[in-house]
């Protein structure tokens, strides 16, 4: 199994991400509000863009009515720094407006105060 | 990975001003009324860029903390180095922007003459890859006729920029503008600014009011074809900047056919729309809207010419096309045409010769 050490866990406080590496591949690698870490390739499926130079956010959600909105899910949403797009952390990575795609995503487990991702 | 460089002319990149910088291009009153009086210009959107970073990259922003498009060395690191620009056309950011001001035109003219030296001096002279735009204040058309006088033969000068606002250009009283232009080796850029495009108002959100930019531009190639401005002034040149491209078969088919069933009223027209826009107007490709391959061939063929749109970036704003992914993967002919020959080919003062795509 190919693994490696891609931060602490005192590096990132919850509601915070940032870049890594994993062997050759950029990593962004998020905590969200609750304290657990997630880690995705840090390149919007779009055009590319650095998902690290964006933000880690809540939504606008689908419950919303004309008019009014509902607002939840924060910290839990990365937006891409470039076209806006919304990614669901803590939903496979997957984007609100069209839930087929989804940022390609990586096992993460904790060890001490070691985040490793690992395949 | 290491990306490919793609020597592209870019047609659309924003340069920013911040209006402390133009207050030594600028004479009194003026600069009184900016440094004490505190003006800065009217702004009209009810909404703020829903994005990350308002109108900008998040990740354009400048290192030191300065709006982003501000900085020649962080565009240079950013942008044209990278992707490996072979020239860009600076079309200026939206602020200020003196033919949008709604009043006070000497301010307008003044701020439009400081902008251009302002332009010349920190981006053009500083850099031989970028070419520019003149500003105007257009709605005072004999002061617009002046300053292209002034600045129009400046060999980096390659177009006039005007605003797609609330005013029609094509209007013969107008045409001033397009004489001077011409003479000049200018071509007419036009980029929407903050306008109404919905009936006069603002629609309820900016996704409504953004979707539909595309009708603002179709209004203003409509206007400036129908009133016979490209028969009376054959050299002259319609960039559409950030209008995007998909509607162009569709604007074409339509002003064919109604100038089949009404040329009587516009007997001046000496081509058919369709043909004047071969000719003479050009589309930036900005913002795309991930066409696949078939489906951008399609397009292509039914514009009937690949020569009508060319690559823009829309540096730095956070709509920003990717030349490695907006379009999809061309054939090398193809790409060399859209990502470099047909700005090429508009532009009379961008040089000719250019390295090959690989």
């Amino acid at each position: 199994m190919r693994e490696q050490v891609v931060c602490k866990t005192t590096d990132i406080q919850p509601g915070q991400m940032m870049e890594s590496v994993f062997g050759k591949q950029d990593v962004l690698v998020c905590r969200t509000p609750d304290g657990d870490f997630y880690a995705f390739r840090n390149q919007c499926t779009h055009q590319g863009a650095p998902l690290h130079k964006g933000m880690m956010c809540g939504a606008t959600t689908e419950q919303s009515e004309p008019g009014e909105y509902q607002y939840c899910h924060r910290g839990e949403i990365i937006r891409c720094p470039w076209h806006g797009r919304e990614f669901d952390i803590k939903n496979d990575g997957r984007m609100l407006a069209n839930p087929d795609k989804k940022l390609p995503s990586f096992k993460v487990r904790v060890e001490n105060e070691n985040v490793i991702v690992y395949k | 990975m290491p990306k490919q460089r793609i020597p592209l002319v870019d047609t659309d990149i924003h340069e920013r001003v911040q209006y402390e910088e133009l207050l030594q291009y600028l004479d009194e009153p003026f600069k009184h009324y900016i440094t004490n009086c505190h003006w800065i210009q009217e702004k009209h959107m009810p909404y703020t860029q829903p994005s990350v970073a308002g109108v900008d990259r998040a990740d354009a922003v400048v290192p030191d903390g300065r709006p982003a498009g501000s900085d020649l060395a962080f565009m240079q690191e950013q942008l044209l180095d990278d992707i490996g620009h072979e020239f860009g056309i600076l079309t200026g950011a939206l602020d200020p922007s003196p033919s949008s001001m709604h009043g006070w035109y000497e301010m307008a003219a003044a701020l439009a003459s400081a902008y251009n030296d302002w332009q010349i001096d920190k981006w053009l002279d500083q850099d031989e890859r970028l070419y520019g735009s003149v500003h105007v204040a257009a709605q005072d058309r004999d002061e617009a006729v002046k300053e292209i006088e002034r600045v129009g033969d400046h060999p980096k000068m390659v177009q006039v920029l005007l605003p797609i606002d609330d005013i029609m250009w094509g209007d013969p009283y107008y045409h001033p503008i397009f004489e001077a232009a011409e003479k000049h080796d200018l071509m007419i850029g036009m980029h929407h600014n903050e306008p109404p495009v919905y009936y006069g108002k603002w629609p309820r959100y900016f996704i409504e009011w953004h979707t539909l930019i595309p009708t603002a531009h179709m209004k203003q190639v409509t206007n400036m074809i129908f009133n016979g401005v490209f028969d009376k002034f054959p050299n002259l040149g319609l960039m559409m900047i950030e209008g995007g491209f998909t509607f162009i078969p569709h604007l074409m088919w339509k002003m064919d056919q109604q100038f089949r069933d009404l040329r009587h009223e516009v007997p001046w027209l000496k081509r058919k729309p369709s043909d004047i826009m071969k000719d003479q107007v050009r589309f930036c490709t900005q913002p795309s809207e991930e066409l696949n391959k078939k489906d951008f061939m399609s397009l292509i063929d039914q514009m009937g010419t690949d020569e009508m749109i060319c690559f823009a970036t829309d540096y730095p704003h956070w709509d920003y096309d990717s030349p490695h992914r907006a379009l999809p993967n061309l054939d090398p002919e193809l790409k060399q045409k859209i990502y470099s020959e047909n700005a090429r080919n508009f532009y009379p003062k961008i040089p000719k010769s250019g390295g090959e795509i690989t």
